[in-house]
């Protein structure tokens, strides 16, 4: 699965991968908030067992594209489809999109940009609501404590002591979320993500806020994450030491546009992209 | 045109004025500070039954002399609107104030709360039952006795008399938000209450204010009231409540045209499902309307359109 | 490793042999669990065990003490069999009612309706309303009885189902709403089912075979009446056999205790527990939030019926005075009071606040009355304290919020919701969160990128889609 990771690069860019070694296909995916284009038409591919990384200056459209693929904004044109199965389609002028909890069934799992956790509950809970998903019992299962239930979460808490204890969590698995260290709960979001059983990981802003060391461990932690769990991650990010560390390929978006596509090294080079952020002297000094 | 539909139809707007009163009071706090003041009804009602005291201690009844007459039922209206604006302003700062940063569970429980003491402050000075106050504004015709139409539809100094508080209110209230720099003010609270204080506005002050305006409101509604139907009750408040805020959410809450478009829709509710279905029905109706607009269309008639999410 | 992405398995249990099996073994089980529970938690168990105890002794140590002892002793007065019997259906209702609010954090304001719709379902079906029919099961009346008379078991039942069933009806208008939004229209329900309960009294109906001309569904003001008292195993527990009575309410209490902690401590709970946290973080982790709080409406629901049932049968009638919106608000202020989220707290609540309604307040009254004599001032016994409920209550409602928002006995995490650490106090990331509750009124790209939220719900004038009980932060 991680055949992708290293093999030469026109082979990750949009439009260049076979669609069965797609894990997210996108194509035309626009979006618009009355008069304002915050997507315009963007097509975006995510081949399996790769590390894409999404960058732009601030109001590039990089969240709500975010929101897109996993459903909470529908899009005003597109299609997207996952691991085969469509989540985006147009259906004659409109657009229809599955629903977030049903993006999250079919396997995708996100942090957030500003964290989200589930603050007065513990590190173990949060892990166990990201469960919900694929967990089988029903309400007259826990009214009655049928050993459906029972069996259930034993397993359930078991399999999320070892998704913390990954994480690093271990010994913090009763401690509320609102009381862990920042770094404790950027990880424990990612717990959290993790047990909602994905194939892709989105990944929005992971290192905000992190020193030099702590960036570095989160660098090491995402990398894990595709060759421990076998994860394709799709990760957006300010910092461009992690973004140039662990990236297959980079996209760049600027006004709802994809600017620019390519290696990091080749992004980085890229006098548009240079514009785009710096300004057009900057562009010019090379 | 059917004459029992006009008449219907005069019944809803001379009450939908009433309504509108009230209305502007929830749409005015709603605006500044989000919260559905529940008491605010029960304000209303307090000043229905403090102006029939004032009016029956200054012996203001049928027979008295229309001078004099005017001349105390204006003073009673003055006395009222301060009283009413007084406690609807000490409620604020007494039961909403302090929890101005707490979940905005808490305003809501606290408002419900006061609405509850309130209505039991009506319940211990006035008693359980209806209190009815005779005609003092005389109820005949205007349109046969002074313009001498032959018709059974009936416009009588009442319902001028409603239309003559209510509108000059409205009108100066309008201007107020609109023009003055107090208004101003008001207004930049309820888009931004952190911004507005930081622009120089004594935001505690602005909310007290918009508190007190609503507060006479509800006390010139509530002396229309007795005068126009003759009646109080110590839960007048929640029918009335209801009405009025169902007003102020129909027209779009926060906007103030809206309350008292709303006010006259439904006061023209209230009428037509009173005359052709039955009073008892009539609050049913009214909520049904509450909750259809709620759940299709929050922003209600006048308020914005918001951007579509998933 | 990559068994930890996988989710559990679900493997084969055995179906109703398995659980009957289980349930037994749990049962032969008991007294080690118990010795077990004493080892580690003494205090508690022995507190817990105690109460339960005098809890279940209680309408015996009523007669034989307290009734005496209040009167001759001890000067707050016991509260008599009726009162009792209601403390526990309120109480039932609180635990309802603490599903909605307490857990899943919807404030509904309507809760009176399907206590209204269990008591006259059950009236429906133990009654002689249906004149027309005469269906009699397990009933001791004469063949040719004219109504339908099902045993208690089945109408208890019968009752919780059709109040879930509305319950998750009325619900789900609201789903798409925000909280205070989401209070007014479940209070809109709770005010007219009561009213079409008051007024279906005279319907002319045909569609099809089914003609109703002058049909009195409800019995209107007057109600249905009489109600078959309830009747398990030959004995009766009907008002008239008021002892009995306060049994079956603990019973059913004791039940809705089971139900709502099993419900608590269930993947069903937590999907509750972090809708009310942040609805749209829970979304996206996979919980499908329609679903869920329909449960969770239909559930508590539910408890009501239980409730109504209790109320129809107990007092062998029902009518629609006793289902007004203050009902609705007295069991909000009941879990308020008493602790929010906590089950323990809000049957406190219950059970303090009925007290102080019925049984309290009336004897202020007669010993104002007494001390009025006696001092010579016979006016102080024209002070009528019970007038002075609604007063009482909306005080302390409002001194509730400002100074113990989160009640007598609150479960601790809406008591550390309610206490929200500032920001600048709590670990860095609050900081950061404080910025995602900035007002979005249009969607500018800067705005709409700078959070992850997107513009707001309908239902909401601004800001992100809020629900009760969350702090002034976002997580």
């Amino acid at each position: 699965m991680s055949a992708m990771a290293g093999a030469p690069l026109a082979e990750l860019r949009t439009g260049h991968v076979p669609d069965d070694q797609l894990l997210v296909r996108a194509r035309g995916v626009t979006k618009r908030f009355g008069g304002l284009v915050a997507v315009n038409s963007v097509d975006f591919d995510i081949p399996r067992g790769a590390i894409v990384s999404l960058i732009g200056p601030n109001g590039a459209g990089k969240t709500t594209f975010f929101n897109m693929i996993t459903g909470y904004y529908v899009p005003t044109r597109g299609d997207i489809s996952f691991d085969g199965h469509p989540i985006v389609s147009m259906k004659g002028e409109k657009a229809r999109s599955k629903k977030p909890h049903e993006v999250t069934a079919l396997g995708i799992g996100r942090t957030f940009q500003n964290i989200r956790l589930f603050s007065t509950m513990s590190a173990l809970d949060n892990v166990l609501v990201g469960q919900h998903v694929h967990l089988r019992s029903h309400w007259w299962d826990a009214v009655l404590r049928t050993p459906l239930l029972l069996a259930e979460e034993e397993r359930a808490t078991e399999r999320a002591h070892a998704l913390l204890e990954f994480l690093g969590l271990g010994a913090r698995a009763h401690t509320w979320a609102r009381n862990l260290p920042y770094g404790d709960q950027r990880r424990l979001e990612i717990a959290r993500a993790l047990a909602t059983s994905p194939k892709l990981l989105l990944l929005d802003e992971p290192t905000a806020g992190m020193n030099a060391s702590e960036t570095r461990e989160m660098t090491d932690l995402i990398r894990r994450l595709r060759a421990e769990l076998g994860l394709t991650v799709l990760l957006i990010e300010h910092d461009m030491r992690v973004v140039m560390g662990i990236s297959d390929r980079v996209t760049v978006l600027d006004y709802g546009e994809v600017l620019a596509e390519g290696s990091p090294a080749e992004v980085r080079a890229n006098p548009r992209v240079i514009e785009a952020y710096l300004g057009r002297g900057a562009a010019e000094e090379g | 045109m059917d004459e029992q539909l006009l008449q219907t139809i005069v019944i809803g707007l001379s009450n939908g004025l009433i309504y509108a009163l009230v209305a502007l009071g929830y749409t005015l706090v709603y605006g500044i500070i989000e919260l559905i003041n529940f008491a605010h009804g029960d304000v209303f009602m307090l000043g229905s039954m403090l102006a029939l005291t004032l009016l029956i201690t200054f012996g203001v009844t049928t027979g008295t002399d229309p001078l004099t007459a005017i001349a105390l039922i204006v003073l009673v209206l003055a006395i009222t609107m301060a009283v009413t604006a007084t406690l609807n302003v000490t409620i604020e700062r007494v039961a909403y104030r302090p929890l101005r940063h707490a979940p905005r569970l808490a305003p809501l429980i606290s408002a419900i709360g006061m609405s509850f003491v309130l209505q039991n402050v009506g319940l211990l000075w006035k008693g359980p039952a209806n209190i009815g106050f005779p005609d003092v504004i005389p109820n005949t015709n205007i349109l046969t006795t002074v313009l001498g139409l032959d018709t059974s539809v009936a416009i009588t100094y009442k319902h001028l008399f409603a239309a003559v508080v209510t509108i000059p209110l409205l009108i100066v209230l309008t201007w107020f938000v609109a023009k003055t720099k107090q208004g101003k003010a008001m207004r930049a609270t309820a888009q931004d209450p952190d911004t507005a204080g930081l622009m120089g506005i004594d935001v505690n002050r602005t909310i007290a204010i918009t508190f007190v305006i609503a507060g006479a409101l509800a006390g010139a509604a509530g002396l229309v009231q007795v005068l126009y139907n003759n009646t109080t009750v110590w839960n007048l408040g929640f029918r009335f409540g209801l009405n009025a805020f169902t007003s102020a959410v129909l027209g779009g809450i926060g906007n103030l045209q809206g309350a008292v478009l709303g006010g006259i829709v439904l006061g023209l509710i209230n009428a037509f499902s009173d005359r052709y279905l039955s009073t008892q029905w009539t609050n049913a109706i009214v909520f049904g309307v509450l909750i259809g607009i709620l759940v299709f269309r929050p922003t209600g008639l006048l308020g914005q359109q918001l951007a579509d999410r998933a | 490793m990559s068994s930890l992405i996988t989710p559990v398995e679900h493997g084969r249990t055995g179906g109703l042999p398995a659980w009957l099996a289980h349930l037994a073994s749990s049962a032969a089980n008991w007294p080690t669990a118990y010795r077990a529970r004493l080892q580690e938690r003494p205090r508690r168990t022995v507190l817990l065990s105690a109460l339960v105890v005098l809890v279940f002794a209680y309408p015996l140590l009523n007669r034989a003490v307290l009734q005496p002892f209040s009167r001759n002793v001890f000067p707050l007065p016991a509260p008599d069999d009726t009162t009792v019997v209601f403390m526990l259906i309120f109480a039932t209702m609180a635990i309802g009612l603490n599903i909605v609010i307490g857990f899943a954090g919807l404030l509904d304001l309507g809760y009176v309706a399907f206590y209204a719709l269990g008591a006259y379902s059950a009236a429906y079906l133990a009654s002689p309303h249906w004149s027309g029919v005469s269906i009699l099961l397990f009933s001791d009346l004469p063949a040719g009885f004219p109504g339908i008379h099902l045993p208690f078991f089945i109408i208890f039942w019968a009752a919780a189902l059709v109040a879930a069933l509305f319950g998750a009806l009325l619900g789900a208008p609201t789903l798409r709403l925000r909280g205070d939004y989401l209070a007014i229209v479940t209070l809109g329900f709770g005010e007219i089912v009561p009213v079409f309960f008051k007024n279906l009294v005279n319907v002319h109906f045909s569609f099809g075979p089914i003609q109703l001309v002058n049909a009195n569904l409800t019995g209107g003001p007057l109600g249905i009446n009489p109600i078959d008292a309830p009747e398990l195993f030959g004995i009766k527990f009907g008002v008239i056999h008021g002892f009995n009575a306060v049994y079956l309410a603990l019973a059913v209490v004791a039940m809705s205790i089971v139900i709502a902690r099993n419900l608590e401590r269930s993947r069903m709970g937590r999907a509750w527990m972090a809708i009310r946290e942040d609805e749209t973080a829970a979304e996206m982790m996979g919980v499908n939030t329609v679903r869920t709080k329909l449960l969770a409406f239909g559930l508590g629901a539910s408890f009501a019926g239980f409730a109504g049932a209790m109320q129809a049968s107990y007092q062998g009638a029902t009518t629609s005075d006793f289902f007004m919106f203050a009902t609705s608000i007295l069991v909000v202020i009941m879990i308020i009071l008493g602790g929010i989220g906590n089950i323990w707290g809000v049957i406190l609540g219950a059970i303090t606040v009925q007290y102080v309604d019925k049984t309290l307040l009336g004897w202020v009254g007669n010993r104002l009355k007494d001390t009025g004599v006696a001092i010579g001032s016979p006016q102080l016994g024209e002070i009528n304290p019970s007038q002075f409920s609604f007063l009482l209550l909306g005080l302390a409602l409002v001194l509730m919020m400002r100074f113990r928002p989160e009640g007598l006995l609150p479960s601790r995490q809406r008591a550390a919701e309610l206490h929200a650490a500032p920001p600048d106090q709590a670990l860095g990331s609050a900081a950061v969160m404080e910025i995602e509750e900035e007002v979005i009124e249009e969607a500018e790209p800067e705005d709409v990128d700078a959070t992850t939220d997107p513009p707001p719900e309908p239902g909401a004038a601004s800001g992100p889609p809020d629900t009760p009980g969350r702090p002034g932060g976002v997580t």
